[in-house]
């Protein structure tokens, strides 16, 4: 194609749009659509990032995130036609025509100047068609070179909010538990992001551990562990990484939650071979038995209004999902769909319960509204266990064996989004997302 | 509950009496009755799963107690698993002094936080059992699992039906 042809085709392409703005706030398809084409191009060297290294790490974190989010079309970088490092970074400067005539609906361009370890990033959020930047995204931010996968965690989470309505669940961490130690079928807890191949592990314990979960300031996780041979809680400190019990006292604990306010724990206790599920307070000490049921009740979980829980509990005769008030009364079973359900989740937005559905041989993740309306299975490939909500309350990430080794996936509340996070041979299990992180 | 305190107990005098005596303790093997386990001796003291697994060894299938086997999201010990069972007993009353404890396992076809629940739960019914028939009750303790500790990792029917099963660990 000579350059005027091709001159040509892109004019055609931008007057075939909208000229005004073309992308309005909650326009864009939802997830699982990838229906918008984004252009992501490497930060130009405003200095000190001599290698690109910088900027070319900003745009493939970025470039993963909206993939993950299924809502994107990333436009090819090989396609590109402006050099990232000779062209303009604002839009006076762009070739928008250019970007057009690649396919490019969105664009994503910026600078970064890097000083010793400091790093200031300044990206911005252009609307290709109507050649102007989208001022709600984007902003000079600064930080160390560590933080730089954060600060493009952060702009996709902006970029999303701007364009889908609903803020991204990008800078955000994963705690999980993994044999990946090689000690056999021992786990340790391991912290995943979003900018990671592969899980970092936070522990050496080396004994058996299950159900990590965050406190709600992300600054402690909780799990269940058999390091004084019989299961009890205890927390890792994430600053320190000093492991502690958590509740103190010989009563075998299986599992625990903390409130959204972090003042009390539900918990899992076993007694004579049954399960019941009692609310303690920051001490440990027990302020109600909320259930006292021959059939166990395990896998307590809060509503984010801190006023009611879901648990899983076999009193019908096959383990099923119920829901609560926080004195007992109303309860009340919200798995309709599927015979043998357990692990249920409560959406940080209140409105959906996530749990795994046993079908065929194996498991899957069905949404359900918390008041037991409208269930759907949003999995169908491998066994799928474990559903940890994303803070947006739209995406879930859960533990699978699809195609192989047990790793984690993501998938949203409609099942559009099926994404592969983890990969290897070991067994990552028992996801936990954590809430949105401080800056 | 009261036998985490007397086995903590138990293990804190061990560890007290090997640190005064400068000297680690060696097990007798083949003393026939002199421990009241049937001269029993090293080979029978397998360990828990978990230690087992600690030092990198397989857990232990059918020890010199039988494993009781359990069907599918059960904790009622079928007919046929009271013949194990029942031989179990005859062992447990030749050999007085053996303490033991009741491991509860479960097939991966449940999910973590249930099994823990449903291998505490046959862990019990086991136990009941044994003291039912006599088993002094601060004899037997029990701990559950889940499905944490297989014995194999295969999805076929076979591999389930091995996995879902309480184990006799010898404690003494």
């Amino acid at each position: 194609m000579t350059s005027t042809r091709r001159l040509v085709a892109a004019l055609a392409l931008v007057l075939a749009v909208t000229p005004a703005r073309a992308v309005v706030t909650g326009q864009i398809f939802g997830p699982g659509s990838q229906s918008f084409p984004i252009a992501i191009a490497p930060l130009k060297n405003l200095g000190g990032d001599a290698d690109g290294a910088v900027g070319k790490q900003f745009a493939r974190v970025l470039s993963r995130d909206l993939d993950l989010s299924g809502y994107f079309k990333i436009v090819d970088p090989r396609t590109f036609i402006e050099d990232p490092q000779s062209s303009g970074i604002t839009a006076a400067d762009i070739d928008f025509v250019g970007w057009a005539s690649i396919g490019a609906q969105e664009l994503v361009k910026g600078g970064v100047l890097v000083e010793g370890d400091k790093v200031t990033i300044e990206a911005r959020l252009f609307d290709v068609p109507a050649r102007r930047d989208i001022p709600e995204v984007g902003r000079r931010v600064s930080g160390t070179r560590a933080d730089v996968p954060r600060m493009a965690h952060r702009f996709a989470d902006q970029l999303l909010e701007v364009l889908t309505g609903e803020r991204g669940p990008f800078d955000t961490q994963i705690v999980l538990t993994s044999t990946r130690g090689g000690r056999g079928l021992l786990k340790e807890l391991y912290l995943w992001t979003f900018d990671r191949d592969d899980p970092v592990r936070l522990t050496s314990e080396q004994t058996l551990m299950v159900s990590p979960r965050w406190r709600p300031d992300n600054r402690a996780v909780l799990f269940t562990s058999w390091k004084e041979h019989w299961p009890r809680l205890f927390q890792l400190e994430m600053g320190t990484k000093r492991v502690s019990r958590l509740v103190p006292g010989k009563a075998v604990m299986q599992s625990g939650a903390w409130s959204p306010d972090g003042s009390r724990l539900l918990v899992t206790r076993e007694d004579g071979g049954n399960t019941d599920i009692f609310l303690l307070d920051r001490s440990g000490a027990v302020v109600r038995q909320l259930t006292d049921h021959w059939a166990a009740d395990v896998s307590p979980t809060w509503a984010p209004d801190g006023q009611r829980i879901a648990f899983n509990s076999e009193r019908a005769g096959s383990p099923q999902i119920y829901v609560m008030n926080l004195d007992g009364s109303g309860l009340r079973r919200v798995s309709t769909v599927g015979n043998y359900n357990t692990a249920p989740a409560w959406s940080p937005k209140g409105d959906k319960i996530a749990y795994a559905t046993r079908a065929g041989g194996g498991f899957q993740i069905v949404v359900v509204g918390a008041d037991g309306s409208g269930g759907k299975t949003v999995t169908s490939q491998g066994s799928n266990e474990d559903p940890s909500w994303a803070p947006d309350g739209r995406y879930l990430i859960f533990s699978t064996t699809r195609g192989g080794a047990r790793h984690l996936a993501l998938t949203d509340r409609d099942g559009r989004v099926q994404r592969e996070l983890t990969r290897g041979t070991a067994d990552d299990s028992s996801p936990a997302w954590s809430a949105r992180m401080e800056w | 509950m009261r036998w985490m305190g007397k086995r903590t107990t138990v293990v804190a005098l061990c560890v007290l009496a090997v640190a005064l005596s400068g000297c680690p303790s060696t097990k007798k093997k083949g003393a026939a009755g002199e421990d009241g386990l049937g001269g029993l001796g090293e080979e029978g003291l397998a360990g828990s799963s978990l230690s087992r697994a600690q030092k990198g060894l397989r857990p232990e299938e059918d020890g010199i107690l039988k494993d009781v086997h359990f069907g599918y999201d059960s904790a009622e010990i079928d007919a046929g698993e009271r013949d194990r069972l029942a031989q179990n007993v005859e062992w447990l009353r030749d050999n007085p002094r053996a303490k033991i404890e009741l491991e509860g396992h479960c097939d991966s076809r449940g999910t973590i936080e249930y099994n823990l629940g449903l291998g505490a739960k046959r862990a019990k019914m086991v136990k009941d059992s044994l003291v039912g028939q006599g088993i002094a009750v601060d004899r037997v303790s029990t701990i559950s699992y889940g499905k944490e500790l297989p014995l194999c990792q295969e999805e076929s029917e076979d591999c389930w039906a091995r996995n879902r099963r309480v184990h006799f660990v010898i404690l003494k």
